[in-house]
């Protein structure tokens, strides 16, 4: 357990309990020891650690731990047998729901976070991928728009040009003369043509072939924005002069060759004024096809409008070319073909304008792949050998477009499907990523590809940005969400396992504690069995040795071995019992007797007992019962006894001189405050008295529990304070080392304590004045209802009684002489011989003079009125240890005293071991009323009362003049003599038959209480020792006289049986008895007939309790049956047994178990049976069972006795004689 | 009257080994003082009777025991009976086998039980040996002109 806890405390000191965390979310908690990562592992390990080292921990529960179901679980324990594997399951369960919980708490923050994510990002970037898509097919729309614009206007100049031309041509067509038609048609042309182009700022160049192979040209030059116009050498043309319009008809008449070939002509170019077409330079002459491409027939092959994309060396961007014929107006064949040639210039700063504002990249290529035109400044065309070519978007110089056309080539390859968008999204162009889009615009004759690159940061720069930001937020929110929530989990699921392992703690604990109170079980079942057994063979040794005593052929100092060796048996049993009597009452098999009994006379014999051993430490035993206490108590006498036996042993040990007082008042239970009460009258003795005065009014309405308050009071060394309480508990003594000097197992306070506390009461030590102890207690008794606390005392008033108390102890002698004071009594008290013979001068001369005495002043007006003789009865109690007994001188005194003898009455007060010299002397000289020490009440009533009837018989004597009775008969008329005589003999007296059966089952219980059970007998027995001396029968005088020798050992109960049964039995002392027996066991049987027999008894043996029942019930039958059973043993019983029709036995021993109805319930029967007789049959148990709660059960069922297997023939003689004693 | 002086003595020895093992207590000495001039035989007749009748016990405590469903009840009462008689002759070994099987019996426990029942035997073989030859001792002694003192 210890190791539990201190596992516990690790955890906890590693892991101290988290902060109030849990509400704010927004900053992840921070412990001043070590970052959250390590508290969680700490605590992680702490759990392994505990679940690992508990071995034993609690029975899960729900986890829905409150205060209220713990401690229902926990009672719950207490009652359930407890399963620690279940414990550990569990506990390991609750550990595996976190581990869940916090797993379950991330899937879910993760899916949280995903979904916001996609949500978020997915539905944004598709619309915007929307709208990009959108801006893109927009942004290259419209280059792809001005291209075709241009494309348009081009055909557009290239048709008016057509019409146009012919239109002069059919003018001029007429044949007038030829050269002059050929000048005005060509000048007319010129006209046109220039107003045409000159309207037109974007053509790059107009020109007309014409069939002749003349050519009019008009060029525009860009960069250095000059503009010429180009012809061919008219006069050489003409001097061929084989110009035939018809030939033009027939195509065969245009050969490319010729024109193209005509190396002849010559070539001029004139510089124009851009805006008005004057002439301003001079006409050079030009290579031909220098400048310009010049649109000739088989540009129109089929006669229909064709372009193409020509480069030119006079612009860095490839031109557009378009050709159209000129049909003459037959429609018939060709005079002309025009042709247009426009710079796509604009368009790549159409494109670059874009770009600037859109950034990204556009591009135009034919479908062949060759750039047209780009939104950057790179050069379109390459320089050749041949001059410049138009180059392949692949080889383009700006990386951009370059990497883009070889990526679009490489998802294609060169096989453009026509018509067919292309989008790439994330093209990874160089370190960026870019859009692709080409888009296919489907000119005839020129179909051309547009591309735009645009980057993507462009359109999702931004989102991607915030997407990311989101994310980064996302991430880290559900990342501080879910630590918080593991730490909440832990937060709260720490109760539950604190919980669990102060459940563990306290299951563990509750085990512990079963099993301590097992093992203490266990061990008072131990020490009953164990003393159980040892007790019989101490019982067979005590036994023995009395066979032994009683043998008579011993020496003497085998004697003296053998008293000192039953000595010491008797007090090894003695401790035996004591330990029994604990471990009965720890095992809670005491049961307390209620039987009444007279307590101060139980109590006058302890005291007596105790005074012989008090004498030997110069102790004064001193018992001093208050008037009011009740006579007659019910409850368990030989319980009470052992109280005070204990109490007084305990503090005759610590007691070296001084005295011993045992003090008893009597206090009804109805008095409430009586605990304050109480108080006032320990400390204050004076108002005791008092008290008692009052309260002795007060019981004559009684059948109530009485509170009896006793206390015991020494002059020896005393208990400290701090151990007051402690000395009750078992195996302790106040002082440890005084075991050595002192002795004793410190049981006998425990055991007084229990006994008190069994009935109703309590033991306390209380503070005392001057040394010593005082232990106080009180037991709650009841009285029976008819006893009153009167008692005869009254009646010494009447008497004139003076006493003189020559006593050696002075508590003793202030007691007796307040007591008697109380009564009425006058009292002197002397303390040794000096001052006992002058209160004797005092008295003699008061006596002879008839004066008053000092100490006689109240009486003697009275005893001026009446006879001196009747009214005055003077006693004079003196202790033998007045007179010197070491010297002789105690004749002397003893003469002495003789003087007073007629005058006054002398009570002898012996010592145990007063010599019988002594005795003797004192009887010659005719002293004869003697009591043993020490002097109480009782012995004192008795002196008193004995005197006052010696006192009327001698007034008796005097007047009928007769010869004075016989002293010694009227004593042992006493009533209260006799009923000890009773008692001691039980065969002697009839008129003692509850005394006597109350006697025996004290008796009985001998087992348990051997010594001070009995004690309370023959403690009497020694009122008046030696009357008895000469009077009673030599079995009392046998155990008198034991009893003498061994009182130092507390003289056994048993012991005197035995004196008694020795000589019964050569008596046969149940002779006459007729005793059933029912017994199913033939050991037993035979044993205990021949015991019976031995004894004189008649038997009749029957073999259970059916047959007991039969053997009683019908008389009649019965009485047959057991004549007949009779008559086999012995004829002479019959007439005997016709006698008592009513009884046929006079006794019936009961085995408790037996076949076919068992001893408890024959007895039922018997005793159901008797109720409509009215009869009572004794019926002894025999059992063996030897606890008090089997014979609690025997007498409960009817039984009068109860014997223990095996038999003890002495006490069963006892026992049957003291039952069949009451029947007669 | 030197054997017979000799057959006391070894009679005396062999009966103080009886009280010293444990075998007998002091339950026989009452029995022994029992036996008299009217009883002759009343020890060796109580004796032969505890034989018999444990016996009898010991063989329904056997039956009882063997039986699939033990009647504890049944046993105890057995138990019960062997240990008083055993008590009353003053066997206390038997008598103290007879407790340890009680509790047993209390126990339910059967093979604590059967334990017992081989305890109680043996202790009662070992107190019939026993007895037989205090008996046969006590014949020769008698036998060779011996007589008991009168106790």
């Amino acid at each position: 357990m210890a190791h539990n806890k201190a596992a516990y405390r690790t955890t906890t000191t590693t892991t101290p309990p988290p902060p109030s965390l849990s509400i704010e979310c927004s900053s992840p908690p921070i412990t001043p020891k070590g970052s959250l990562p390590e508290r969680v592992l700490s605590k992680m390990l702490g759990f392994a650690d505990f679940s690992k080292r508990n071995q034993s921990p609690s029975r899960g529960s729900s986890g829905s731990g409150t205060p209220r179901t713990f401690h229902r679980d926990v009672e719950v324990d207490e009652e359930l047998p407890f399963d620690s594997s279940i414990c550990q399951s569990n506990y390991r369960g609750v550990f595996v729901v976190r581990l869940a919980i916090m797993v379950m708490l991330a899937i879910l923050i993760g899916m949280l976070t995903l979904l916001t994510w996609h949500f978020t990002r997915v539905y944004t970037s598709k619309s915007l991928n929307t709208l990009a898509f959108g801006l893109r097919h927009e942004l290259l729309q419209r280059p792809i728009l001005r291209m075709w614009n241009i494309l348009n206007t081009t055909v557009e100049i290239t048709t008016a040009q057509v019409k146009l031309s012919e239109y002069v041509i059919r003018k001029y067509s007429n044949p007038v003369d030829q050269a002059q038609q050929v000048e005005q048609l060509y000048e007319s042309m010129k006209e046109v043509t220039w107003a045409m182009f000159a309207s037109r700022k974007a053509l790059n160049s107009l020109t007309i072939n014409y069939k002749n192979g003349f050519v009019q040209a008009f060029h525009r030059d860009h960069r250095s924005n000059n503009t010429f116009y180009i012809y061919s050498d008219l006069a050489n043309y003409s001097i061929s002069g084989t110009y035939d319009v018809n030939l033009l008809s027939s195509r065969q008449g245009w050969n490319d060759q010729t024109i193209h070939n005509n190396i002849s002509a010559i070539w001029y170019r004139e510089p124009l004024d851009p805006s008005t077409g004057e002439k301003n330079g001079k006409q050079s002459i030009i290579p031909p096809d220098e400048l310009i491409n010049i649109a000739g027939i088989s540009q129109v092959p089929d006669g229909a409008a064709s372009w193409h994309v020509a480069v030119s060396k006079y612009t860095d961007s490839p031109l557009l070319s378009a050709a159209l014929p000129v049909w003459d107006p037959s429609n018939k064949s060709i005079v002309a073909v025009v042709g247009v040639t426009t710079a796509l210039y604009s368009v790549g700063q159409l494109m670059k304008e874009i770009v600037e504002f859109h950034s990204g990249h556009i591009y135009l290529t034919s479908q062949e792949g060759w750039l047209l035109s780009t939104s950057t400044n790179t050069p379109l065309l390459m320089n050749t050998t041949k001059g410049p070519k138009l180059m392949m978007a692949t080889d383009s110089e700006d990386p951009v477009i370059r990497s883009g056309a070889e990526c679009l080539q490489k998802e294609y390859g060169n096989r453009l499907p026509p018509s067919q968008e292309v989008h790439i999204e994330n093209a990874k162009l160089g370190n960026q990523l870019y859009y692709i889009d080409s888009f296919f615009l489907h000119l005839k004759r020129l179909p051309m590809v547009g591309v735009i690159i645009i980057p993507r940061k462009y359109i999702m720069g931004k989102v991607d940005e915030r997407a990311i930001k989101t994310l980064v937020i996302l991430i880290s929110a559900s990342i501080c969400i879910l630590i918080i929530g593991c730490v909440c989990i832990f937060v709260l699921t720490d109760g539950v396992s604190k919980e669990m392992k102060l459940r563990a703690e306290l299951i563990s604990q509750l085990n512990a504690r079963r099993k301590a109170e097992a093992s203490s079980n266990y061990k008072s079942q131990f020490l009953a069995n164990m003393s159980h057994e040892l007790r019989t063979p101490m019982a067979a040794v005590i036994g023995l040795l009395d066979i032994l005593i009683s043998d008579g052929y011993l020496t003497n100092e085998q004697y003296a071995t053998i008293t000192q060796i039953r000595k010491c048996s008797t007090a090894l049993l003695r401790l035996l019992n004591n330990i029994l009597d604990l471990s009965k009452v720890e095992s809670g098999k005491l049961v307390l007797e209620e039987t009444e009994f007279d307590l101060a006379r139980e109590l006058e014999g302890l005291v007596d007992m105790f005074s012989v051993q008090c004498i030997n430490h110069n102790v004064e035993t001193v018992l001093d019962l208050s008037d009011d206490m009740p006579k007659l108590v019910k409850g368990d006498s030989a319980r009470v006894v052992q109280i005070f036996a204990n109490l007084i042993s305990n503090s005759l040990k610590f007691t070296t001189s001084g005295y011993i007082i045992l003090r008893g008042w009597c206090e009804s239970a109805r008095g409430g405050n009586f605990s304050l009460n109480q108080k006032d009258s320990w400390t204050a003795p004076k108002v005791k008295f008092k008290r008692q005065e009052s309260q002795g009014k007060k019981f004559s309405k009684k059948d109530n529990k009485m509170i009896l308050w006793f206390e015991v009071e020494d002059s020896g060394c005393g208990i400290d304070p701090s151990k007051w309480e402690s000395v009750f508990e078992s195996f302790e003594q106040a002082d440890p080392s005084t075991t050595r000097l002192h002795g004793g197992t410190g049981l006998g306070l425990c055991i007084v304590r229990t006994l008190v506390n069994k009935m109703g009461g309590e033991i306390n030590v209380v503070k005392k004045d001057g040394p010593g102890t005082l232990i106080q207690l009180y037991l709650q008794l009841n009285c029976p209802a008819e006893v009153t606390g009167q008692h005869c005392q009254m009646r010494f008033e009447e008497h004139k009684l003076r006493v003189l108390l020559a006593l050696n102890g002075r508590m003793g002698r202030v007691i007796m002489s307040q007591w008697l004071e109380r009564n009425g009594v006058h009292t002197c008290g002397a303390s040794d011989w000096n001052e006992l013979t002058q209160i004797l001068q005092g008295i003699s001369v008061s006596k002879s003079h008839l004066q008053d005495a000092p100490c006689e002043c109240l009486a003697s007006e009275d005893l001026s009125i009446q006879d001196p003789q009747a009214s005055l009865l003077f006693v004079i109690v003196v202790d033998i240890g007045i007179l010197d007994l070491s010297t002789s001188i105690w004749k002397e005194q003893l003469n002495f005293l003789d003087e007073y003898c007629g005058r006054a009455k002398f009570a002898w007060i012996l010592y145990h071991d007063t010599s019988s010299t002594i005795k003797m002397e004192l009887r010659r000289r005719g002293h004869l009323l003697m009591v043993n020490r020490p002097l109480y009440k009782g012995k004192m009533i008795q002196i008193l009362e004995t005197i006052i009837k010696e006192k009327n018989l001698e007034l008796q004597s005097f007047d009928n003049a007769t010869v004075e009775g016989d002293l010694h008969e009227c004593l042992e008329i006493d009533p209260n003599h006799s009923d000890i005589t009773c008692s001691d003999d039980s065969d002697k007296s009839d008129n003692g038959n509850d005394r006597c059966a109350s006697a025996f089952r004290s008796e009985k219980k001998r087992e348990e209480n051997f010594v001070k059970a009995s004690l309370s007998h023959y403690g009497l027995n020694n009122y008046f020792i030696d009357f008895n001396d000469e009077n009673a029968s030599d079995m009392n005088d046998l155990g008198q006289m034991r009893n003498g020798e061994h009182q130092l050992t507390s003289t056994s109960a048993k012991e005197v049986t035995n004196g008694c049964s020795d000589k019964v039995a050569g008596q046969k002392s149940l002779a006459g008895l007729c005793i059933l027996l029912a017994e199913d066991t033939p050991v037993l049987q035979r044993v205990a007939t021949i015991m019976l027999e031995k004894l004189g008894a008649k038997v009749v043996v029957v073999g259970d309790g059916l047959q007991a029942v039969d053997a009683l019930k019908p008389v009649s039958n019965s009485n047959e049956c057991r004549n007949e059973s009779l008559q086999e043993d012995d004829n002479s019983i019959t007439s005997q047994a016709e006698g008592s029709y009513s009884l046929p036995y006079d006794l019936i021993l009961m085995d408790c178990q037996m076949p076919k109805m068992d001893g408890y319930e024959a007895t039922k029967a018997i005793r159901r049976a008797e109720m409509e007789t009215g009869t009572h049959i004794p019926i002894v148990a025999l059992t063996a069972h030897a606890m008090s709660s089997d014979e609690a059960k025997c007498l409960q069922v009817g039984m009068d006795a109860y014997l223990t297997k095996p038999i003890d023939s002495k006490l069963m003689v006892s026992t049957i004689l003291s039952l069949t004693k009451r029947k007669a | 009257m030197e054997s017979v002086n000799q057959l006391q003595r070894k009679l005396a020895e062999y009966t103080a080994s009886l009280y010293n093992e444990k075998i007998l207590d002091e339950q026989f000495v009452q029995l022994q003082q029992l036996q008299d001039e009217s009883n002759p035989d009343f020890v060796v007749e109580v004796v032969s009777l505890f034989f018999e009748d444990s016996e009898r016990l010991l063989n329904e405590l056997a039956k009882a025991l063997n039986q699939p469903n033990v009647d504890f009840k049944k046993l105890d009462a057995h138990v019960h009976q062997l240990k008083g008689s055993s008590s009353s002759i003053g066997a206390q070994r038997v008598q103290r086998a007879c407790i340890a099987f009680r509790n047993y019996c209390d126990e339910r426990n059967v093979e604590g039980c059967l334990k017992c029942l081989q305890q109680v035997k043996n202790e009662y073989n070992l107190v019939k040996n026993k007895f037989e030859t205090l008996f046969k001792l006590e014949k020769q002694f008698v036998d060779a002109g011996g007589s008991f003192p009168v106790v």
